[in-house]
């Protein structure tokens, strides 16, 4: 007899094509929005922890806390702010790390007619250690560039094409601003890390850029190498002690290590995954009562078909089941459509980032089974949940009553 | 009453009584009436005289509110619903004045369906069909959908699915009212052949000529059973009355 109800089902269901399409289209959309939304979400976190590890594991990162308003005010007169001379005392300090402290210019290069405008980065030769990342050319930072305030500037692989072409650019005289480099390194291709094209940074030593570009001693960050990485914990609770107590006792900076990032990544990924799954989820229940609405429309149309049934023998477990076998295949075939239409979607979205965002390339839609499981679970769950109230409905109609309903 | 083996239904003191807002209506007054195997009894009233109301109690769709109702030595009153089910689906066949068959399926789907409701496999219904559709000279039409069949034709698969799962009791209620009279003889024909091989019809109806096709007739008025004659003998109690 399931076999005959499931005939009558996928006749009714054929015989109101465009309605069935529609209400299907409710628990469609619902499923490929919670499949596309987790393959989103789980592409993005693999993207985000690939690009955290690519900082390296023996790295710390130290930059300024933004404070309140009213934090300035209570620290007022106090030495705060990230400094060049903090880099100085860590390194005098604690002479196993390498630090590399940091400050960013934005600016123009020129050289002769052809110039390029964007960000400079003024460190120190740790930098290139410290980040892996080595002159193909000439050399790169030196120590001596650094105490004498040296007009010296290393140039990524694209930046020194675009200034020169296939010219050598080492012995180069270009100007950055007003002033005059010279062109002491070109380094070698190493690509988008971290959404960031390291092709195209520029390098020049951190006290030429604090003197000439800035007039002040303030840092933007620093990156420190910790030789054991089982040190790390530690390292990061001393560093920060140690920076507070130079800050007059204020907490103004941060200090962070890989793990940190990825305790912060998951945490941040655990709300999307909440955000966009609750959106998603709200979506498919939209289709639920999409079902449900049908379902009572489709029970008062066949009031006399649900009492002639009941004349002729029908229990109400025959009549309940005829319409939630009606809802659930509704329900299937939405589910199997929307599985389809998810994953479209989500290798869609995967391939737009990766062709529209800065280093997005890596980052693809991830599909789990899990998810596809979960989802086509969930909307068949809500074809026999939402069409349970139809059916409960017909199944107790009167059939005295239904038979002569007008 | 119910030892007796040749009384198929008794109505004893049967009263029905609708409450529509403060105002209760005796659809039904105190109806006594008694039914044998193989009878073909008419009842027959005008609108409102309760004749829908008879017919839902004898087909089980609806309770009396008081008095008894027995068919086939069960006390019907007294079960749950779920026994009510099947014995409409295993003792009554309905055929009904709009026909009710269902639209999407053939004269042979619409047969099957009281077998499917008591458990017959696929073949067994098929085979069932074909024999009652053929019994009532459908042969011919078993694949056709109810808007492909004369109106004639739709209540005569109607009587073939009354007759699937061989109930005790035919209950027609006016067979031939949406008929033209050609098709309605047709039909009234059927019942009477169905009479003589011993099957026990009641029809309800509001035209004493379709009435007179019965060997018995019940008249209502007001809900109460004004007369109950034999139709094929003199009116004796009618002109008594009078």
């Amino acid at each position: 007899m399931l076999g005959a109800i499931f005939h009558d089902a996928l006749k009714n269901l054929s015989g109101n094509l465009l309605r069935s399409g529609l209400t299907m289209l409710g628990v469609i959309i619902g499923v490929a929005s919670v499949i596309a939304m987790m393959a989103i979400v789980e592409g993005g976190q693999i993207w985000l922890v690939s690009s955290i590890e690519k900082l390296g594991t023996n790295l710390l990162f130290v930059w300024k806390k933004r404070l309140t308003m009213e934090e300035k005010r209570m620290f007022a007169g106090r030495n705060l702010k990230l400094r060049y001379d903090d880099a100085l005392a860590i390194r005098e300090r604690f002479p196993d790390l390498k630090v590399a402290p940091i400050v960013e210019i934005d600016g123009q290069v020129k050289a002769g007619e052809r110039n390029y405008s964007g960000r400079i980065t003024g460190t120190s030769p740790e930098f290139s250690d410290i980040r892996n990342f080595h002159p193909a050319q000439g050399r790169f930072l030196q120590t001596t560039d650094i105490h004498t305030w040296n007009r010296s500037v290393v140039l990524g692989k694209t930046i020194a094409e675009v200034l020169y072409g296939s010219q050598p650019a080492i012995g180069q005289q270009l100007k950055i601003g007003e002033h005059r480099f010279t062109v002491i390194g070109v380094m070698e291709p190493k690509g988008e890390v971290y959404g960031q094209d390291r092709d195209e940074m520029v390098f020049i030593p951190v006290t030429t850029a604090l003197r000439f570009f800035k007039g002040h001693d303030k840092i933007r960050s620093m990156i420190i190498h910790v030789p054991d990485r089982n040190q790390m914990e530690e390292v990061t609770h001393t560093l920060h002690q140690f920076l507070i107590q130079r800050h007059d006792g204020v907490d103004d900076i941060r200090v962070r290590n890989q793990g940190d990032f990825l305790g912060a990544v998951e945490q941040t990924i655990w709300t999307f995954r909440i955000v966009l799954g609750g959106v998603a989820i709200i979506a498919l229940l939209v289709g639920g009562i999409g079902i449900m609405n049908i379902m009572l429309v489709t029970v008062t149309e066949r009031t006399r078909e649900i009492g002639l049934r009941k004349a002729i023998g029908a229990t109400r477990k025959d009549i309940l089941l005829q319409f939630l076998i009606e809802s659930t295949t509704i329900s299937v075939i939405g589910g199997c459509l929307g599985v389809i239409l998810g994953i479209v979607a989500a290798y869609g979205f995967g391939n737009f980032v990766a062709k529209s965002m800065p280093g997005g390339g890596d980052w693809g839609a991830v599909i789990e089974p899990a998810a596809i499981g979960m989802a086509f679970v969930f909307a068949v769950a809500i074809g026999i949940g939402f069409g349970l109230f139809p059916a409960i409905k017909a199944s107790k109609l009167d059939p005295a009553e239904a038979l002569r309903y007008q | 009453m119910s030892g007796n083996s040749a009384m198929l239904m008794t109505l004893r003191h049967i009263s029905k009584i609708y409450t529509t807002g403060e105002v209760a209506v005796h659809a039904l007054d105190d109806v006594n009436i008694e039914i044998q195997q193989g009878e073909f009894v008419a009842i027959i009233g005008q609108s409102g005289s309760g004749k829908t109301t008879l017919l839902d109690i004898l087909g089980c769709l609806s309770h009396p509110t008081s008095g008894e109702y027995w068919l086939h030595g069960a006390h019907i009153n007294k079960l749950p619903d779920s026994e009510l089910t099947t014995i409409r689906n295993q003792q009554i066949g309905f055929i009904f004045q709009t026909f009710h068959l269902l639209p999407r399926k053939s004269a042979l789907e619409n047969v099957q369906l009281p077998l499917m409701y008591a458990g017959a496999t696929r073949t067994k219904q098929q085979d069932r069909a074909r024999e009652v559709l053929t019994m009532v000279g459908l042969q011919d039409r078993l694949t056709h959908h109810s808007n492909q069949l004369s109106g004639g034709q739709q209540q005569r698969v109607a009587i073939a699915r009354a007759l699937a799962n061989k109930p005790a009791l035919l209950l027609a209620d006016e067979p031939t009212g949406n008929l033209d009279s050609q098709s309605g003889n047709e039909i009234l024909s059927i019942f009477e052949e169905l009479h003589h091989q011993g099957q026990t019809i009641v029809m309800i109806t509001h035209d004493p000529l379709i009435a007179r096709h019965a060997d018995r007739c019940i008249t209502l008025l007001d809900g109460r059973v004004l007369t109950d004659e034999s139709t094929t003998f003199p009116t004796q109690p009618v002109l008594q009355e009078i």
